[in-house]
């Protein structure tokens, strides 16, 4: 098999077409979800919905597992929230500050960023494929996990796990040759991008939806979120 | 396609926006909500997650919005919503969910799943499975005004009762006053005292004020199946009243869903602002007493030897957003007698009768397994006097203690203020 041809296309036209997929795909999506219509609140607010909101989102991003209204969550749900907490962790550490990554993205928008050192980005991608399996092995063992997961689900994850697993022998020279290791790393984030407006990956854009709402909701009653 | 099944579903189609949409698309399956879910807590049934609880409105939100979901339905890899989905399901949503919003707090997404379950209900009442003791009870409150048969002569003995204790003539249906009060058959029919608790409070802060026949039952079974006509047609007696009377605004005496209804769903089902204001008397019993209108006897309650710990009821507190006005009397009267159980404020755990759960005679052996948590959150506190600002979870609380035979007393919040007022 010609690897060098394979690798190619799958970096450029097929990675061209899955990206214009995936935008495509997700502003469909979005655009199906705000035409829907929004109901117009006319109760009254005793507090002030834009400081839950960004309690909100401060409260999403800063979730350490000693903060008294972390505590319980972590407590009763220590496997999702180290596993979770690490696979996303990583996952943006990597796609965002790992060098090889911020050189598509430059390549894409025109201008770069400085990047994290390569001991710390590989570390994190460890960590967010140790902390994918775990979340698989809790999906396919708790049986409320087993009983909201169907197909798409292990698709997903199945999906997001490819492009993780095939970076990370590439980017070690593990077992494939070099152009065999990127080829199948770039066909399963094709295959990736392709398939996130699908699915609920999709759920990077609907966290804005939600986090806003949640805040806005306990902001006008002068809650924490 | 099952006749019944279809008018839920076409009550989810109509019922679902851009919110409900992009909630439904935010969930990201984690289950974190199961552990958050008193019921899952005490009982770990998968089936009590409260993201599941919504599985009906998310099938149909799917099948008939998306494409992937109309694809996975004619694969057969989607079930279909059948009369006896929607019978399971009302197991799930009314005797195992109180509406008490606790799943929200911790969903990484902060999807507002209790509103989401609400809206099944809606489907199940529409479908005609809404379970039979909440059924009764809407339609005896239809009958007579209130869901446990107290009619208006009841009432009227009950304020005649309170005006000889008090030796005053309570105000009934008297316009143009600051305050139109609206109890509740649960005061009634378990805490007739808490009237006069109230009035003493209202006198006592200067406040003008009234009853109202019309408007006698904050009470609202509409509300709680999720029927939006019956909500309306209840909750409108209340607002008749007070725009005929033309208060100020309407005061809810100790129950949570009547007040949120009142506050929150009413004016979005009339489509306008409310002419007056929604107040509680757990907001009204802090603000009388911080700007000092009314004096209470500091440490009424520090020598007794009792220790008094505050239940945060989740319509009042954690949606209502009552939280710090409770505590402000509680603490003047209470001092260092009074602890904090934990988690409290927006994380408390609900005490497990709330959203029509109590109603539900089949519901009883989950609400007393959901109800241990709380024994042991008030054990954990050292408290043997639990006060409340809502009678619902008062009863709930009278009947646990009892059940798990503790010597623990339950207190509502206005009788205790009503007793350390200084004339």
């Amino acid at each position: 098999m010609d690897w060098n041809a394979i690798l190619a296309f799958a970096r450029g036209p097929l990675f061209n077409a899955a990206l214009l997929i995936f935008i495509g795909g997700m502003l469909f999506r979005l655009f199906r979800v705000v035409m829907l219509g929004w109901g117009k609140d006319y109760s009254t607010s005793r507090g002030s919905k834009a400081t839950g909101v960004v309690q909100s989102y401060l409260k999403g991003l800063f979730v350490l597992p000693f903060w008294p209204w972390v505590k319980g969550t972590f407590q009763r749900n220590p496997i999702p929230y180290i596993a979770g907490g690490l696979f996303h962790l990583g996952l943006f550490v990597v796609i965002f500050l790992g060098t090889a990554h911020m050189l598509v993205w430059k390549d894409l928008l025109g201008f770069g960023w400085p990047t994290l050192p390569m001991p710390i980005v590989d570390w994190l991608a460890v960590a967010a494929i140790a902390g994918m399996l775990a979340l698989l092995v809790n999906r396919l063992v708790h049986p409320v996990m087993k009983m909201l997961s169907g197909p798409s689900t292990y698709i997903n994850w199945m999906l997001v796990f490819l492009p993780m697993i095939t970076g990370y022998i590439m980017t070690h020279h593990l077992f494939f040759r070099y152009e065999v290791a990127y080829s199948l790393h770039m066909l399963s984030v094709d295959a990736m991008l392709i398939w996130i407006p699908f699915s609920r990956i999709s759920h990077f854009m609907f966290y804005f939806f939600s986090r806003t709402m949640h805040g806005a909701e306990l902001g006008k009653q002068a809650l924490t979120p | 396609m099952d006749e019944a099944a279809n008018k839920a579903i076409d009550l989810f189609v109509q019922k679902t926006g851009g919110q409900v949409a992009s909630l439904l698309e935010a969930c990201t399956r984690c289950g974190m909500c199961a552990e958050a879910c008193h019921y899952y807590q005490a009982t770990h049934v998968p089936e009590y997650t409260p993201i599941w609880k919504v599985e009906m409105l998310r099938r149909t939100y799917e099948q008939r919005f998306t494409w992937g979901g109309k694809l996975r339905l004619a694969m057969g890899l989607d079930k279909e919503i059948t009369n006896e989905s929607l019978a399971e399901w009302s197991n799930y949503d009314f005797q195992a969910c109180s509406m008490c919003n606790m799943c929200s707090m911790v969903c990484p997404m902060g999807i507002n799943i209790s509103s989401m379950i609400g809206m099944v209900r809606s489907g199940i009442t529409a479908a005609g499975l809404t379970p039979e003791g909440l059924a009764k009870k809407t339609a005896t409150q239809l009958e007579t005004g209130s869901p446990n048969g107290a009619t208006e002569d009841d009432y009227a003995a009950w304020f005649e009762r309170s005006s000889k204790e008090m030796g005053r003539e309570l105000p009934i249906d008297v316009p143009d006053v600051d305050i139109l009060l609206v109890l509740t058959n649960l005061e009634y029919a378990s805490f007739p005292g808490n009237l006069a608790s109230i009035a003493k409070i209202l006198d006592a802060a200067g406040i003008s004020w009234t009853l109202s026949m019309e408007a006698r039952d904050a009470f609202n079974m509409g509300a709680i199946i999720g029927n939006g006509k019956i909500m309306r047609q209840l909750a409108d007696k209340i607002y008749n009243a007070a725009v005929r009377l033309r208060v100020k605004r309407v005061l809810v005496s100790a129950c949570g869903h009547g007040f949120t209804t009142l506050r929150d769903k009413l004016p979005n089902a009339r489509g306008e602002a409310l002419p007056f204001e929604v107040i509680h008397i757990a907001e009204l019993m802090g603000d009388v007493v911080s700007d000092g209108r009314v004096k209470l006897q500091q440490g009424f309650l520090s020598d007794n030897g009792h220790t008094y710990t505050f239940h945060d009821s989740c319509k009042i507190q954690r949606m209502g957003g009552i939280m710090d006005e409770p505590r402000l009397v509680l603490k003047q009267m209470a001092g260092d007698s009074f602890h904090e159980m934990l988690p409290n404020r927006e994380q408390a755990i609900c005490c497990g009768g709330g959203g029509g759960v109590r109603a539900i005679p089949e519901a009883f052996d989950t609400r007393m397994a959901a109800f241990e948590l709380k024994v042991k959150q008030v054990e954990n506190a050292d408290a043997d006097v639990v006060v409340t600002t809502c009678s619902n979870c008062r009863l709930q609380f009278m009947e646990g203690f009892k059940h798990y035979g503790l010597d623990k007393q339950v207190s509502g919040l206005a009788e205790l203020m009503a007793q350390a007022i200084i004339e």
